[in-house]
């Protein structure tokens, strides 16, 4: 059975693929390193591993960028590539996709990174492309596309 | 001591490591020394600095790496470094202490974040789980150096 992990950031409700989510992690610290992406706020450590901690206030151009406070949670998910964290307010709750609506998403959200939707109990939580989201916030093409919101930050 | 032992020093908040066998001397007070007209930012030189009698470049590596840093060039602390032109100032925010390299844990970089790391380290240790970039001094001056 499909299943998927919700947290939310800010405003913003994602989730994620079960079989990718490996820890969630609170109140981690994250350690700014130079000539980071610009979409990755920091790295932290587990288990002797960096772990880059990638901005989700960048999609959909939503939210300040994050910042290194060692507050909240920090979701371990595995990508393709390797580990990334995704940075959280409130997390936990494990829900199986039956138990909720998929929907389609749009063209510009596809473009983000936001592969569909899942409303679980009026709520609407965007599903994430960890594969897509690793390579492109951490290889510089994130930067690049022409509207991408906040994501020009360091721009 | 010998090369057995690594000086940790600051940039902004990012921590890093240099062998102490590379260092000549730390001086920790140069307002009195500089003089910035004597830069090549090209090179990444911000000043020249006077050390025992001569002038010698003075390097400010924060620049290169993109990292913010709130202390003054006068309020710098120069890292004494011999290269295979003689000796250069390395400018550091602070140094922080000696440390034998059996403190620190090697640790790999993710291969997510190589590609933004390349050109300008290429090693990351571990101290008391904080990642600590292992400086390579002729990245920032010398004529090995490539700046970007």
């Amino acid at each position: 059975m499909n299943r998927y992990g919700l947290f939310q950031l800010g405003e913003l409700k994602f989730a994620i693929s079960l079989v990718q989510m490996q820890k969630i992690l609170q109140d981690s610290k994250g350690y700014p390193l130079p000539r980071l992406p610009g979409a990755v706020s920091a790295v932290l450590v587990d288990n002797g591993l960096l772990i880059p901690i990638l901005d989700l206030g960048q999609i959909l151009g939503a939210g300040e960028p994050q910042m290194l406070a060692a507050q909240g949670y920090q979701v371990l998910v595995e990508s393709e590539y390797g580990t990334v964290a995704l940075p959280a307010d409130l997390t936990g709750r494990i829900v199986a996709a039956g138990k909720g609506v998929l929907s389609e998403t749009t063209e510009k959200e596809k473009y983000l990174g936001i592969v569909g939707k899942f409303v679980y109990q009026g709520d609407q939580f965007n599903i994430l492309d960890i594969d897509f989201l690793a390579i492109e916030m951490t290889q510089g093409f994130w930067q690049n596309q022409s509207d991408t919101g906040g994501a020009r930050r360091h721009q | 001591m010998g090369d057995h032992s690594r000086l940790i020093f600051r940039l902004g908040g990012v921590g890093f490591l240099l062998k102490l066998v590379d260092v000549v001397e730390v001086v920790t007070q140069i307002t009195d020394a500089l003089d910035p007209g004597r830069s090549v930012i090209g090179q990444g030189i911000v000043s020249a600095l006077r050390f025992r009698q001569t002038w010698i470049p003075a390097v400010d590596p924060a620049l290169r790496l993109d990292i913010l840093s709130a202390v003054e060039l006068q309020d710098k602390v120069a890292v004494i470094l011999r290269g295979s032109e003689g000796n250069w100032a390395l400018l550091v925010d602070r140094v922080e202490e000696l440390s034998s390299i059996d403190k620190f844990q090697p640790c790999e970089i993710p291969f997510l974040l190589k590609v933004a790391a390349m050109g300008f380290y290429s090693q990351i240790h571990l101290l008391d789980d904080e990642p600590m970039i292992v400086f390579e001094p002729e990245r920032y001056y010398g004529s090995a150096a490539v700046l970007v």
